[in-house]
C-alpha cells in the first residue's frame, strides 16, 4: 500500500525516521533496568490520510514536578518568562479527601486552530503529514492576534524578538524519531504522542479533550486527549480562581481604534452635512479627519513587533478579520483623501467619493469590531463590542464637526446627545450582562470593573456624560468646543478599560502569580 | 534594543536557531555543547546520573544519563536547570576580608594567613575547643575526609558538626541504636519489589520526584502514606493516613500491637536476630487501636487495614524523611520504624527495608567519612579499639583522637551565645535561613570574635555576617564522589573552571593545612581528591562502608556502585545490608526499643492556635542560594506562601492571596501570601522554608532531639493575622464604607 503522506512529507523535504533512537553512552546497559522509558512514548508510524499526531496527557500520572516545563524551555532556548509548556493546578474536595491535580499542556494542535484562522500573514500552517500546527517566526509580524484567539493561551509573544512562538510538538525531533522534549523529560510517562483519526475525533472529542481547569474544546477542537481520574473531587476549580488581574492595555490599539472611529465618524458627518447642504469648513474638516486616520494607522504599527512588515497584514484578507480591517481602513484612507481633495478643489464627484469613503469606513469599523469577536476573550465576544465601536464613531464624529466649526446647528448637537445616551445605555447593558453571567471569565471581568478598575470605570461614565451630553447642551461656544476633547478622553479611557478588563479563557495556572498570560 | 530589531528586520534568529546535537538530536543551537562531562547531580541524595554539556568553557545544558540505574535518564526541574547555578550572578569570586566593617577583596594568601592566625590565637587564648566548625552535606566525600582530619587533628577542636544534623541526624542515631551502625539497609530497587510501600512523613513527589518512577515500575504495590498534610505523595496513595501532627509513634506502636495480637509477625526472625521483644510485647499492649485512634485521629478501621496490609505482605518497604527526623523524638521514631521492620522480618531482603530517604547529595558521604558524629568509617568515638585502629592507620598518637563526640550543631550555636565558642568556620551552608529560631543564632554569630564562611555563593544572608568569606567551587567545578541514599557511590566530575579566584574546598583545606604546618602530616603527598580517595579506601576497609574495592574508573564504568565493595569484589550488583541477619552490635542482634508516644513540645493554645508545619516545594533547594538564581525555577515558584484550611480562613475572615503575618512566641514572618486550601487540616498551617525573604525560621523553636540533636522544625504554635499594610488598606476601606453609610443614613 502506498503511503501518500510520507511521499508528501518527503516532497516537503522532511524525512521521518520511524525507529526510536536512544543516546547510548555504553553499548549495553549495565543494570537490569525496567525503565518506563523502554515503552515507546511516540507512535512507531506516521499518520495515514485522515489521521494526525496528538498529545495524550495522563492526569492520573502527573505529579506536577514541572520537568516538562524546564525541558521545553531548554529545548527551545526560551527565556524563563516564556513557557510553551505550562503546568496548571486544579483542586477540590475537603480535607483529607482533597485532590490537587495538574494539567501539563503545550499546544493542542487543534483541528480548527483559531490561531491559524485569525493570522493575517499566514505565519501558521497545519502540517499536512502530521497535523502539527506550525508557526513561522520569519513570516510573523508580531501582531499578537493569535494570542487573543487561542483559548488555551498557547501562542506567546516574545517581546525580545518581536514575534510570537509556540509549541510545535518538537517537530524537528519527531522527524528524527525522537521524543519531544516534554515527553522525554516526564519521569512519570504522563505525556505521550498518539495518532488520532481526525473525523472520528470530531464526534468524540468533547468527552476526552475537556477537563476541569481547561476552556471548552469546542472553540477549536483540541486534539489533546486527557485521561482524567475515575472520580473527580467535588467543587474542583482552578488554583488561580481568585487571582484575576487586568490585562495589557495595548495603548497603540486604544489610540488606533478610537482615532479610526473618530475619523470615520467625522467623515460621515461631513458627508451628511454636505448632503444637507452645508458648506462651511468642510474641506478643513475632511483634511482633519484624514490626518486623524493617518495618526491612527501609524499608531497601529507601534503595536507590531515588526512594524517594517506591517504591509504583510493585507495577505490573508480572505480569512482574517485583521487583514480585512487593514485593507478596509487603507481603502478608506485613500478614498477619504480623494474626498478631501475633491472638497478643497470643489470637484463635482465629491458626494460620491464621500459616500464611498463613508461606506468603506463603516466596513472598516465592522471589521475592527469583528476582530474582537473571539470565543477566547468572552467579554469582547459580544455584539456590544461592535455597537460600542459604532457609537464611538457616532458620538465623536458630530462633536468633531462642531469643534472644527463645520456645523453650528442644533440638529447635530441633538444627534450627538442622543448617541451619548445610546452609548451610556450600551455600556450599562454590557455591564449588567457581565455581572449576571455564570461564566467565570465574564463574571471576573465584572469583578475587575467593580474592584481594581472601579475608579477609571466611574470616571469613564462621568466623562461621557460631560462630553457627550452636558457640554454640548450647555450651548456656549467654548463648551461645545470643549465637548470633543472631554468626550475623546472618555472614549480613550473606555477603550483602555475594554482592553484591560477582559479576562481571557486560559488553562488553569498555579496558585502563585508566576505564570502571567502573555497578552 | 537595536534599530534593526525595533523595525523588525532582526528577530534574533541566530540566538533562537535550532541545530543538531550529534547525540541528542534537534535542539536549540545554544544548547549544543562541544563536549559532555559525566557526573552526578549536586542537589539531593537521590543521586541522579547526568551529563553536563560544555561549550567554550561554559556549561550550557545538562541531560539525564539514560543508562544510570537511579534516574534512567530523567531529572527533576532543579537538575534539568542545574547548569544555571554555575554562572549565577551571586557566585563568590574572591576571598573577602572585613576591614573597617566592610568586606573587601584580598588575596588567598592574606585570607588564609589571617584565618590561620585568628583561629590559632583564639584557640590559644580561650582553649582549643573554643573553635567551632559547621560543615555541610554538599562537599565530595574526599573533601569531608580531608576536612575531618584538618579540623580534629590539625586544629584539634572536636566541636565540629555538619548541617546534616538539621536533616538526617535522627536517622543516623536511630539506625545506630537499632542496628549498631548507621547505613540505610535497602536500595531503590526495593521500591520496585515491595508489595507494600509505607511512607511516613515523606513527600517524595515534591522532594524526590525521580524516585516516583521506581514506584511506578512496581505494578503490584500498595502505597500507604502517613502524613498530616495531603501532600502530592499522599494523593498518590492507595491508603492515606491523615494522622495528627507527631502522632506517628503511636501509629507505629498501634500497628505492632495489632500485628502481635494477630500473630502476623516473623517469630523466627525475632528470636534469631533481635533482642528486647518480650519487653516490646508488654509495652505495646496499651496501644490498642482505640487508644491509637484517639492520639492519631485515625479510625480503628484505618489502623487495622494498615496492619493487615503490612502483616500480609511478602515485602514491606518503610520509607521516611523529614516528617520523622525533624522532631524532638526523631531518633526514637526511627527506632519505632525499625521495630516494625524487625518484628515483621522486613529487612535485608528484596523489597523489604526500613529506609531513610536522605537529603543532601552527599549527606551520606559526611556520615561515612566525616569525623563529626562518628569517626571515619562508622567508627565510634567511645570505642578505644576504633580509635587505636585509626591512629595506626594514620600513624599518629591515639590520644589525639577524641574519646567523645564534640558539640552538635545546635549546641555549637548555644555555646557561641555563651562564649564557649569564640570563633566559627561555616562551610557550604546558610544557617541564617536554615537554623530554627533565628534570633538565637544571630545572637550567637554576633557574639563571635571571628566568623569564617566558606561558600560557593556571596552574598548569602550568612556570608554577609562573616569576617572572612572564602569563595569555593561548587558542583560541576570539582572532582570527587557522592554517596546517595541507597549507598551508591557515584563519581562527580569537573566540567568548568570555578569563577574568579574561587577554589575547590579540597584545595582550600590543603592550603590551610599548609598554613597550619600540618599538611605533610595529615595529607602526605596529596595534591588532588584521588589521593584522599585512596587513603579513605584504606581507612574504610573492613568497615560497613567498605570502599576498598572501588576505583574512580569502576565508578565511571558502572554509573556508581553501592558499598560495601571490599577489595577483591568482582561482581557489581545490588547490595543490601543485614541480609544475613547479623548486626554490628555487641551480641550481633538488632535491638528493639520501647518507644513511648509523647505530645510535641509546643502545643497550640488560644493565643497561638495553629500548628505550623514546614517543608519544601519541588522547584527549590534548601535556602535558595542556588535555585533562587535560576530564572525558570524562580518563575515557577517566586515566593513563599502559607497554607491554611478554608474553615480557619473563613473564621479569621481571610481571603485567598491575602498577605498575612505568622507569629509565634519567638518572632514573626511578615507579609506572606495566603493559600486557602483543603491540603492542610483545620488547625494546621504549612509554610515552605526556602525563602530568606519570608524566613519561617523566625518563628520555629529551639527544641532539639535529646539523642540526635535534630531540631523540631515540624510543629510549633503560631497565630496568623492579616499583614500590617494589608490591614491598613482594608481598614481604610471599612472606614470609608462607614462614612458613606453615615452619609446615606
Amino acid at each position: 500500500m502506498s503511503l501518500p503522506l510520507i511521499e508528501r512529507a518527503e516532497n516537503d523535504g522532511i524525512r521521518f525516521v520511524l525507529s526510536q533512537q536512544w543516546p547510548q553512552t555504553s553499548p549495553q546497559p549495565l543494570y537490569e533496568i525496567e525503565p518506563l522509558a523502554s515503552v515507546p512514548r511516540i507512535p512507531q508510524r506516521l499518520p495515514e490520510p485522515g489521521e494526525q499526531y496528538r498529545f495524550h496527557f495522563d492526569m492520573t500520572q502527573c505529579i506536577g514536578c514541572k520537568c516538562c516545563v524546564v525541558a521545553c524551555n531548554e529545548q527551545n532556548g526560551n527565556p524563563a518568562d516564556i513557557n510553551w509548556r505550562r503546568v496548571g493546578e486544579i483542586e477540590g474536595g475537603w480535607y483529607p479527601d482533597t485532590h490537587r491535580l495538574y494539567l501539563s499542556m503545550g499546544c493542542n494542535h487543534c483541528l480548527e486552530p483559531s490561531c491559524l484562522i485569525g493570522c493575517p500573514v499566514e505565519a501558521y500552517t497545519k502540517d499536512s503529514a502530521t497535523g502539527i500546527v506550525l508557526h513561522s517566526a520569519e513570516a510573523c509580524i508580531g501582531c499578537q492576534y493569535c494570542t487573543w484567539n487561542c483559548s488555551y493561551g498557547v501562542p506567546q509573544y516574545n517581546a525580545e524578538r518581536g514575534v510570537v512562538g509556540k509549541c510545535d510538538m518538537c517537530y524537528g525531533r519527531l522527524t528524527q524519531g525522537r521524543e519531544p522534549a516534554c515527553v522525554n523529560a516526564c519521569p512519570e510517562g504522563a505525556i505521550r504522542i498518539e495518532i488520532v483519526k481526525t473525523e472520528a475525533w470530531r464526534g468524540e472529542y468533547s468527552g476526552s479533550a475537556n477537563a476541569p481547569g481547561l476552556p471548552s474544546a469546542d472553540d477549536s477542537i483540541s486534539t489533546t486527549r486527557i485521561t482524567l481520574p475515575d472520580k473527580l473531587p467535588p467543587e474542583i476549580r482552578k488554583a488561580d480562581y481568585w487571582r484575576v488581574r487586568p490585562q495589557a492595555p495595548h495603548w497603540p490599539l486604544v489610540v488606533m481604534t478610537v482615532l479610526t472611529q473618530l475619523s470615520v465618524g467625522a467623515l460621515a458627518t461631513i458627508w451628511f452635512l454636505q448632503l444637507v447642504g452645508a458648506t462651511t469648513r468642510l474641506g478643513v474638516a475632511a483634511l482633519g479627519s484624514l490626518l486623524l486616520g493617518g495618526v491612527a494607522l501609524a499608531s497601529s504599527t507601534a503595536h507590531l513587533g515588526r512594524p517594517i512588515h506591517a504591509y504583510r497584514a493585507l495577505k490573508m484578507w480572505r480569512r482574517s478579520w485583521l487583514s480585512r480591517e487593514v485593507l478596509l481602513f487603507g481603502c478608506f484612507s485613500m478614498m477619504a483623501g480623494l474626498y478631501a481633495a475633491a472638497l478643497w478643489l470643489r470637484l463635482p464627484l465629491s458626494r460620491g467619493l464621500g459616500g464611498t469613503a463613508t461606506i468603506l469606513g463603516a466596513a472598516g469599523i465592522t471589521a475592527s469590531g469583528f476582530i474582537y469577536l473571539v470565543p477566547a476573550r468572552p467579554s469582547w465576544n459580544t455584539r456590544f463590542t461592535v455597537s460600542d465601536f459604532f457609537l464611538t464613531a457616532a458620538l465623536l464624529g458630530p462633536l468633531f464637526a462642531i469643534a472644527i466649526g463645520a456645523a453650528q446647528g442644533r440638529p447635530l448637537v441633538l444627534i450627538g446627545v442622543a448617541t451619548a445616551f445610546a452609548h451610556l445605555l450600551n455600556q450599562a447593558l454590557r455591564f449588567l450582562w457581565l455581572i449576571a453571567s455564570d461564566s467565570f471569565e465574564l463574571h471576573a471581568s465584572a469583578r475587575l470593573l467593580c474592584t481594581k478598575l472601579a475608579r477609571p470605570f466611574l470616571l469613564r461614565g462621568a466623562l461621557m456624560l460631560a462630553g457627550g451630553i452636558a457640554l454640548p447642551l450647555y450651548g456656549s461656544h467654548l463648551a461645545r468646543f470643549a465637548a470633543l476633547p472631554v468626550a475623546l478622553a472618555g472614549e480613550i479611557l473606555g477603550r483602555y478599560l475594554f482592553y484591560v478588563s477582559v479576562v481571557p479563557k486560559n488553562m488553569a495556572a498555579p496558585y502563585l502569580a508566576s505564570q502571567e498570560p502573555a497578552a | 534594543m537595536s534599530f534593526r530589531r525595533m523595525l523588525g528586520l532582526d528577530i534574533l534568529a541566530a540566538e533562537y536557531a535550532y541545530g543538531e546535537d550529534p547525540q541528542y538530536g534537534h535542539t536549540s543551537e545554544q544548547k549544543i555543547p562541544d563536549h559532555w562531562i559525566s557526573t552526578t547531580c549536586g542537589y539531593c541524595s537521590v543521586g541522579c546520573g547526568m551529563f553536563i554539556g560544555v561549550k567554550d568553557g561554559r556549561a550550557v545544558t545538562v541531560r539525564g544519563n539514560p543508562n544510570h540505574p537511579v534516574n534512567l535518564g530523567k531529572l527533576c526541574p532543579k537538575g534539568l536547570s542545574e547548569h544555571y547555578t554555575l554562572d549565577a550572578p551571586n557566585r563568590a569570586k574572591h576571598p573577602l576580608l572585613r576591614k573597617n566593617g566592610k568586606l573587601v577583596p584580598v588575596s588567598w594568601d592574606e585570607a588564609l594567613d589571617t584565618m590561620a592566625e585568628k583561629l590559632r590565637t583564639t584557640q590559644k587564648r580561650y582553649g582549643r575547643d573554643t573553635l567551632g566548625v559547621i560543615s555541610t552535606g554538599q562537599l565530595v566525600t574526599e573533601e569531608f575526609y580531608a576536612l575531618g582530619k584538618l579540623v580534629q587533628l590539625g586544629f584539634g577542636t572536636k566541636n565540629y558538626d555538619g548541617n546534616t544534623t538539621l536533616c538526617m541526624a535522627s536517622a543516623v542515631s536511630g539506625y545506630k541504636r537499632s542496628f549498631g551502625s548507621d547505613g540505610p539497609p535497602g536500595t531503590y530497587e526495593d521500591l520496585q519489589k515491595a508489595d507494600v510501600i509505607f511512607l511516613v512523613g515523606a513527600n517524595i513527589a515534591d522532594n524526590h520526584p525521580i524516585l516516583c518512577q521506581h514506584l511506578d515500575a512496581n505494578p503490584k504495590k500498595t502505597l500507604i502514606v502517613a502524613d498530616p498534610r495531603v501532600t502530592k505523595t499522599a494523593m498518590m496513595a492507595d491508603l492515606f493516613l491523615p494522622l495528627k501532627p507527631r502522632s506517628d509513634i503511636a501509629l507505629l506502636n498501634g500497628l505492632m500491637h495489632v500485628l502481635i495480637q494477630t500473630g502476623q509477625i516473623d517469630c523466627e526472625y525475632i528470636a534469631r536476630h533481635t533482642t528486647g521483644f518480650a519487653e516490646l510485647v508488654r509495652f505495646v499492649e496499651k496501644y490498642t487501636p482505640a487508644y491509637v485512634g484517639q492520639i492519631t485521629g485515625l479510625s480503628e478501621d484505618q489502623i487495622l487495614k494498615t496492619a493487615y496490609l503490612i502483616g500480609n505482605a511478602q515485602a514491606v518497604f518503610i520509607g521516611w524523611t523529614m516528617g520523622v527526623n525533624h522532631s524532638t523524638q526523631g531518633a526514637e521514631t526511627v527506632n519505632a520504624i525499625n521495630n516494625l521492620a524487625l518484628i515483621t522480618g522486613n529487612i535485608g531482603r528484596a523489597g523489604a527495608s526500613p529506609f531513610s530517604i536522605t537529603g543532601q547529595c552527599n549527606a551520606m558521604g559526611t556520615r561515612e567519612a566525616g569525623f563529626t558524629s562518628s569517626l571515619p568509617g562508622y567508627r565510634k568515638f567511645e570505642n578505644a579499639e576504633d580509635r587505636d585502629q585509626l591512629a595506626r592507620l594514620w600513624k599518629i598518637d591515639a590520644d589525639r583522637i577524641p574519646a567523645s563526640r564534640g558539640l552538635a550543631y545546635p549546641d555549637i550555636v548555644e555555646a557561641a551565645v555563651s562564649k564557649k565558642i569564640r570563633a566559627l568556620w561555616i562551610i557550604a551552608t546558610n544557617p541564617i535561613v536554615s537554623f530554627p529560631n533565628l534570633d538565637v543564632l544571630k545572637q550567637g554569630l554576633e557574639t563571635l570574635e571571628f566568623l569564617v564562611v566558606q561558600d560557593g555563593f556571596h552574598p548569602t544572608p550568612t556570608t554577609e555576617l562573616a569576617d572572612l568569606v572564602l569563595p569555593a567551587a561548587i558542583w560541576g567545578e570539582k572532582e570527587g564522589t557522592y554517596t546517595n541514599s541507597e549507598r551508591r557511590v557515584s563519581k562527580v566530575n569537573r566540567a568548568v573552571a570555578p569563577p574568579g579566584d574561587a577554589k575547590s574546598d579540597f584545595d582550600i583545606f590543603l592550603a590551610l593545612a599548609e598554613k597550619l604546618g600540618c599538611r605533610d602530616e595529615l595529607f602526605p603527598g596529596w595534591t588532588c581528591p584521588a589521593h584522599a580517595f585512596e587513603e579513605w579506601k584504606h581507612v574504610s576497609q573492613g568497615r560497613a562502608c567498605d570502599y576498598s574495592g572501588l576505583t574512580y574508573a569502576l565508578l565511571e564504568q558502572h554509573h556508581g556502585i553501592q558499598w560495601p565493595f571490599p577489595d577483591g569484589t568482582t561482581e557489581v550488583g545490588t547490595t543490601r545490608l543485614y541480609a544475613d541477619g547479623c548486626f554490628p552490635t555487641a551480641d550481633g542482634k538488632a535491638k528493639l526499643f520501647c518507644i513511648e508516644w509523647a505530645p510535641f513540645p509546643e502545643q497550640p493554645n488560644q493565643q497561638f492556635p495553629f500548628v505550623l508545619n514546614t517543608g519544601r516545594t519541588v522547584e527549590h533547594w534548601h535556602t535558595r542560594t542556588k535555585t533562587g538564581q535560576v530564572p525558570i525555577l524562580e518563575k515557577m515558584s517566586p515566593n513563599a506562601w502559607l497554607e491554611m484550611n478554608t474553615r480557619d480562613a473563613q473564621s479569621l475572615r481571610l481571603k485567598p492571596h491575602d498577605r498575612v503575618d505568622v507569629i509565634s512566641r519567638r518572632g514573626s514572618v511578615r507579609n506572606v501570601e495566603l493559600r486557602v486550601t483543603e491540603i492542610v487540616a483545620p488547625g494546621q498551617v504549612f509554610m515552605p522554608f526556602h525563602f530568606a525573604e519570608s524566613n519561617v525560621n523566625r518563628v520555629t523553636q529551639s527544641a532539639f532531639d535529646p539523642i540526635s540533636r535534630e531540631p523540631n522544625y515540624k510543629q510549633c504554635a503560631v497565630s496568623v493575622q492579616l499583614s500590617g499594610s494589608a490591614k491598613e488598606q482594608r481598614g481604610k476601606k471599612v472606614r470609608r464604607k462607614k462614612i458613606s453609610m453615615g452619609v446615606s443614613q
